[in-house]
């Protein structure tokens, strides 16, 4: 159909507030930060950039600071993604079997989901904490210590409670999803499987996760975003302490943006951040159409 | 028959244990604003309270401040306004997309669904230089455009999946009518989308209502807080942390998500299977 003039502009019209919004508040920041990534830009000289070409990449790559924190993130991604498809998936897998109180397990399952970070950081922080209740749990009551185990003060036992955090918190989520596709599995294909003589685990190998690799990849890739995303609970519970140890990719960020103004060296790092943010979105698109 | 009881009762006793790990944090949380709020850290710590020593101290003393209104106020504003945005917005972006065929329309949607690689904290310092060129900083109402601008592209994504369900004779029969496109935007494709609209903007509501990082680095004022700031703030002002103020405030700050989530669960469950997923 033909739009009129009148159309045009309606058109137009609708698409101008979010066009804006978008423009003004996304995009333009996306083009500067892309351009600060070039120049020498810090708190001290606002005045006047110096273009430096890529010498902000070459520090950030070969910043100690940065490949820790780098490496941080990567190993948060790597337990927490699987740890929260696999938990959220087993939860789904139950709760898709039993016949009754299902809405109740899942609305209180995806309780950790509403629950804001700022709150969960601080409980587990409080739980964890040397004095906390964990530390007391252990020592006094199950005796597998002599001494209060300081949990934040080290880098891998903080990393591993901001973890825990993430797949406490991320299971609701996974729960939800998997259980609307194995919702969607046919009926027929089980009892096809359940003729030819396929066990229980045969059937859910070669029935139900083929049947719901859509929905698996659609986990993979939001969680791995979420995973380079993780911010307020490392910055809530370790701060990034000790000597930014258990710093991650935006953590350290932000510490060098916000407590050191070195913005271009920030720009940079954003930007490598998101580069292989997506170099691993497409690879997980390409492993699974591989599959077929 | 006897099996399959046993299987199922199998299968609660699992569901139940793990359930129990998965709510323990919550429970603490709730037990220790009610417990009387004394030393930095009990000792010995105990998961519950004495039934004796249940109080509510903690909540009136968050009730008895006029900051907490305040803050929750704030909070409630900034994130009912830019939900409301984000869902006009959204839908009107969701709408043409799916439906006509505009110069760089592929261009365009493209680009708003790669913008949700981006981390979004990394945009922070272009924007904090925004925020400062626009004067909204230390300002609330400052955080409403930024709040929208981050929920548009997925919000837009989801919107035009579900517009793309309605069937196109619904338009069609609007335009033989007289109608134009505006007219179709408001009564076909609002009233056909409003559940995905709805989903959407659960979900914004809690990205929203728990922001953090932006509030805590542009709002310095006390009295323009939004509750997670406020929460972040009982936490660290002090040498030594009130637990007890900290979780009952929690508490309250965890009501309207509640009652949001309680509310609205149909569309909660609809909105994160559908688009997104399918295959």
């Amino acid at each position: 159909m033909q739009t009129s003039k009148k159309g045009k502009f309606q058109i137009g019209l609708l698409l101008l507030p979010g066009l804006l919004i978008f423009g003004i508040f996304t995009v333009y920041p996306i083009i500067k930060l892309f351009l600060m990534s070039f120049f020498e830009w810090d708190f001290g000289n606002i005045a006047d950039q110096k273009f430096i070409g890529l010498k902000n990449y070459r520090n950030v790559l070969s910043d100690r600071y940065f490949r820790i924190a780098f490496t941080n993130t990567i190993i948060y991604t790597f337990v927490t993604v699987p740890g929260q498809m696999i938990f959220g998936f087993l939860t789904a897998f139950l709760i898709n079997q039993i016949t009754r109180f299902k809405v109740g397990y899942r609305v209180l399952y995806y309780l950790p989901v509403i629950t804001s970070w700022v709150i969960a950081s601080l409980v587990f922080k409080y739980v964890f904490n040397t004095e906390g209740l964990l530390n007391y749990f252990l020592v006094h009551i199950l005796h597998v210590t002599s001494q209060n185990i300081r949990w934040l003060d080290t880098r891998w036992s903080g990393l591993w409670i901001a973890m825990f955090l993430g797949i406490w918190k991320g299971i609701g989520w996974n729960m939800v999803v998997f259980l609307a596709a194995l919702q969607t599995v046919p009926a027929d294909l089980y009892e096809a499987a359940a003729i030819d003589g396929a066990n229980a685990f045969k059937k859910l190998f070669n029935v139900t996760l083929p049947c719901i690799k859509g929905t698996i990849l659609f986990a993979l890739v939001m969680l791995t975003i979420g995973g380079f995303n993780v911010f307020t609970s490392v910055k809530m519970i370790t701060g990034g302490e000790p000597g930014h140890q258990t710093d991650v990719v935006l953590t350290w960020m932000y510490h060098k943006a916000f407590s050191t103004g070195a913005f271009g060296y920030s720009a940079a790092l954003s930007f490598i951040i998101t580069v292989v943010l997506a170099i691993m979105a497409i690879i997980q698109f390409r492993m699974m159409q591989q599959k077929d | 028959m006897k099996k399959k009881t046993l299987i199922q009762i199998m299968l609660h006793l699992f569901l139940i244990f793990s359930l129990v790990i998965v709510v323990l944090p919550m429970v603490y949380m709730v037990s220790t604003s009610l417990k009387p709020n004394g030393a930095l850290y009990e000792y010995p710590p105990r998961f519950l309270p004495g039934l004796e020593e249940i109080t509510i101290e903690n909540y009136l003393y968050i009730l008895g401040q006029g900051k907490f209104y305040i803050n929750f106020l704030n909070s409630l504003m900034v994130a009912g306004c830019a939900v409301l945005l984000a869902a006009l917005i959204s839908s009107a972006l969701g709408y043409v997309i799916a439906r006509f065929a505009f110069p760089g329309r592929n261009f365009l949607f493209s680009f708003i669904v790669l913008t949700m690689i981006i981390p979004g904290l990394t945009l922070i310092i272009p924007q904090y230089q925004l925020a400062v060129k626009l004067k909204t900083i230390n300002s609330l109402t400052g955080l409403i455009p930024f709040y929208t601008a981050w929920t548009i592209p997925y919000s837009t994504f989801m919107i035009k999946g579900f517009v793309e369900n309605i069937p196109k004779e619904l338009d069609e029969a609007t335009y033989m009518d007289g109608g134009g496109v505006l007219t179709v935007f408001g009564r076909i494709i609002i009233p056909l989308a409003k559940p995905g609209i709805a989903s959407v903007s659960i979900f914004n509501f809690l990205t929203a209502w728990e922001e953090f990082p932006w509030a805590n680095t542009v709002i310095n004022d006390n009295l323009k807080r939004t509750i997670p700031i406020a929460i972040s703030g009982f936490f660290g002002q002090h040498q030594f942390t009130q637990w007890g103020y900290v979780f009952a405030l929690s508490v309250f700050s965890l009501v309207p998500i509640l009652m949001v989530f309680i509310f609205c669960q149909k569309f909660f469950v609809a909105g994160l299977t559908s688009g997104g997923v399918k295959g």
